[in-house]
């Protein structure tokens, strides 16, 4: 059970790192983020809304969790 | 002595303002439905700063629940009402110019399931914070019981193979990372992976597995590995005051379900105060390896049975159009101007014994400063 779950995070460390390396070189400086500082481009979702959308989604879809707060009622295991 | 005295009052005057604080406070109302079950859901969002470098979050909820599901409790199709009540509460802080760190928990109750949540998480901004690096994780305790079953007794669970109780428990240990890269102007790239570890009573106390010519209380592994990557890019089109978010996310876990689902949002400003948006999403999975509609006999796959639909393999397709308005848009003033009234209608699709639901959002967002 523990190899494939290393073999995967190995994999996932592998891009994380390859695509942080390949981007950077690039610099915005922070009086060019006018457009990165748009509610769209931060978090268009309030945390109301994600949360209720992560609940729904556990008590729907076997593929959910993951996210830092699994588990909390509903009785739907 | 009246320079001392124009002295003091500019320091009153400098932590006077230095003590002015901002929060948002959020009211929202949730309404979900689909075939056998009603769910509505107001909650109370508040955010509140701590100064000039901490914020801190809290959150209350309640969950109303109608449901003439059996995998809910009740009996002979006959629908029934259940209330469950969470609060939360988060702090985070910036105790480096480049790092920030907080830590967040939750409870959760209702008459068959408690749950408890504690984590901790840090974000490290380099490059000019054009680079930002996270890691959280959390352990969540589950109590699990039938408390809720419509019948003249309340079942005992199966909580190991030969024990009896009327109550189980459930531990999940969870671990994320994640990273936000600013590739230009217009472009941010953010990746993440998430795990979690699932050890103790993971079936669900209601339902029955039908095995050869008898139902049997469902019974799942009681070990659980899951493991998601996420990528998603956000693209703003200045023209047109357009952002473009594509995401996609892969999950597998060691039941051997395995789900691809990408979404797209495309978010567009109208004038200042205004903004729509449309999403769509799609969901498809694997089976879990011991899941069937049936199975052949008592013995399951490797002993265990299960009636969860959540575990078959199935699609799903989710439509969303939502609104935000801010209150100058109607004419309101002073702190009025700046709340922000959201309407979300969601549709979602799915080729499984659920059948499709309907989810509606409407919220109200207050800013003030205190």
């Amino acid at each position: 059970m523990v190899r494939p779950f290393v073999r995967y995070l190995t994999r996932i460390c592998i891009c994380l790192v390859l695509v942080t390396a390949a981007s950077g070189c690039v610099r915005v400086r922070a009086h060019e983020r006018e457009n990165l500082a748009k509610r769209a481009m931060t978090n268009d979702r309030d945390p109301g809304e994600a949360r209720f959308g992560q609940h729904e989604r556990g008590s729907r879809e076997g593929a959910d969790g993951g996210t830092g707060e699994p588990g909390g009622g509903c009785g739907c295991n | 002595m009246r320079l001392q005295l124009i002295a003091a009052a500019v320091a009153v005057c400098a932590v006077t303002f230095a003590a002015r604080a901002d929060g948002t406070l959020s009211m929202r109302g949730v309404y979900y439905k689909e075939r056998a079950t009603r769910v509505t859901q107001p909650m109370l969002d508040g955010a509140f700063e701590v100064g000039p470098k901490g914020l801190l979050t809290a959150h209350l909820l309640v969950d109303s629940i109608t449901s003439a599901s059996a995998s809910s409790g009740a009996a002979d199709a006959v629908a029934f009402n259940e209330k469950r009540y969470e609060v939360g509460a988060g702090y985070a802080r910036q105790v480096l110019p480049t790092l920030r760190i907080g830590a967040n928990g939750k409870y959760s109750t209702e008459s068959d399931y408690t749950s408890s949540y504690i984590g901790a998480r840090a974000e490290l901004e380099l490059a000019q914070k054009n680079l930002v690096l996270g890691v959280g994780g959390g352990i969540t305790e589950d109590e699990i019981s039938a408390g809720a079953a419509q019948g003249p007794a309340v079942p005992t669970l199966a909580c190991e193979p030969g024990q009896s109780l009327p109550s189980c428990t459930l531990s999940t240990y969870s671990l994320f990372l994640s990273a936000s890269q600013i590739l230009s102007k217009n472009d941010v790239l953010g990746l993440s992976y998430d795990m979690s570890a699932l050890r103790g009573f993971t079936s669900n106390p209601y339902r029955l597995a039908i095995a050869g010519n008898q139902f049997l209380p469902e019974h799942h592994p009681e070990e659980r590995l899951r493991q998601a990557a996420a990528i998603s890019l956000r693209h703003y089109i200045p023209r047109s005051a357009t952002a473009v978010i594509a995401a996609y996310r892969h999950y597998r876990d060691d039941w051997d379900v395995r789900a691809h689902t990408p979404e797209v949002r495309v978010v567009q400003q109208i004038g200042d105060d205004a903004e729509a948006a449309l999403r769509y999403r799609f969901h498809t999975q694997t089976a879990a390896y011991f899941y069937r509609g049936r199975y052949a006999d008592t013995m399951g796959i490797d002993g265990f049975v299960s009636d969860d639909v959540k575990l078959s393999a199935f699609r799903s397709h989710t439509i969303e159009a939502k609104l935000g308005v801010l209150g100058r848009m109607f004419g309101l003033e002073n702190r009025w101007a700046g709340a922000r009234f959201e309407g979300i209608l969601q549709y979602v699709l799915q080729d499984n014994r659920f059948g499709n639901a309907i989810v509606a959002h409407l919220a109200l967002t207050l800013p003030f400063e205190y």
